[in-house]
């Protein structure tokens, strides 16, 4: 028993028993001590010392290869969950990019235009194209009646060439 | 007693699973280990049984320790395998009490036991009861404080005092 413990008991006596006791408590505390000093237990055996070292060997790689097989298992889930959705996206992706194309055209007239009734109305670049042909039968028509005193003739021509041009361009869109 | 600074590198070691430093903390703690369990069964072949025990539970054991006294944390797992051992088994049980029997009828003549020598100590402390001799060993094997044991055996401190000195009391009585 150390000095500290045999303050502690004074004062553990002194606290929880009597003060009168506590004297005689501690040298029954250390005669009974000096006893259990005097006849010491025996030493366990060197062999059994070196079998528990074995065994505690054995026990830790056995503890590792449980952990090991225990972070598998709790990993295996996971694993399959990740491997399962990587299909399914790779199933999608190959639904969105590989397979046949579908060609689709687009018409460069509206659909509108060919059910209009009134296509100037409903089709502003070709009521600004409307507009021009009429401004330039006017002037064709001007030209014809030799309304503006030069040569009429070469000037229709002119026109003429120029409408085949518009209305080439506007079919090519 | 082993200073705690002494004891963190080992403890750290046998966290990280090092088979070294597990070897080091049975050298420290295996003869004060043996002696408690010897001192409470009387018998040599079940004290190498629990020591074993005690040691290789260790390793599962090591990470729950999460610092204070590790005598008081050593010496509460080696509390419970002994009361497991006590109330494990009923062939066990009986075993022990035939032992207890056996020891009580050898008080007037002491003799060699087949597993080792009995002497007047381990005599006499069968004249104790079992709560009583549990209480006189945990204190000196284990030498903690009256504090760290009342802990143990969640009881009052005062409980365990008076307890404690009347059986050393009457252990010195016997003896002398």
């Amino acid at each position: 028993m150390n000095g500290q413990n045999e303050e502690n008991l004074k004062e553990l006596f002194e606290r929880l028993i009597s003060t009168e006791e506590a004297e005689s408590g501690i040298e029954d505390f250390v005669k009974a001590e000096r006893i259990l000093q005097q006849y010491p237990a025996p030493e366990p055996d060197e062999e059994l010392i070196t079998a528990i070292k074995s065994d505690i060997v054995e026990a830790i790689r056995h503890r590792r290869e449980h952990s090991f097989r225990r972070l598998a298992y709790r990993m295996a889930p996971v694993a399959a969950v990740l491997m399962i959705l990587a299909a399914v996206s790779v199933r999608l992706f190959e639904k969105d990019g590989g397979g046949p194309a579908i060609i689709t055209y687009a018409s460069i007239i509206p659909a509108s235009v060919w059910d209009s009734e009134n296509i100037a109305a409903d089709d502003a670049d070709l009521a600004v194209l409307t507009a021009e042909i009429d401004e330039l039968e006017g002037e064709v028509l001007t030209l014809e009646l030799g309304e503006n005193g030069g040569n009429g003739r070469s000037a229709v021509t002119e026109l003429e060439m120029e409408l085949v041009e518009i209305n080439s361009d506007f079919w090519e869109g | 007693m082993t200073k705690s600074d002494d004891l963190a590198p080992i403890i750290d070691g046998c966290k990280a699973g090092s088979a070294e430093f597990f070897s080091q903390l049975v050298d420290i703690y295996k003869s004060r280990v043996y002696g408690y369990f010897y001192r409470l069964t009387g018998d040599g072949e079940l004290s190498d049984e629990l020591l074993s025990e005690l040691f290789v539970k260790l390793v599962g054991k090591i990470a729950s320790y999460k610092g204070g006294s590790f005598e008081s944390w050593l010496f509460k797992i080696a509390t419970n395998i002994f009361h497991d051992y006590l109330r494990g088994k009923q062939r066990r049980k009986k075993l022990y009490e035939a032992r207890k029997n056996q020891l009580e009828s050898e008080i007037t003549e002491p003799k060699r036991s087949e597993s080792g020598r009995i002497d007047k100590l381990q005599i006499q402390l069968w004249k104790l009861n079992d709560d009583t001799r549990e209480l006189i060993m945990l204190r000196y094997y284990s030498q903690l404080s009256l504090k760290e044991i009342s802990k143990i055996r969640r009881e009052p401190i005062g409980t365990t005092l008076s307890k404690l000195h009347r059986g050393l009391k009457r252990l010195r009585e016997l003896m002398e």
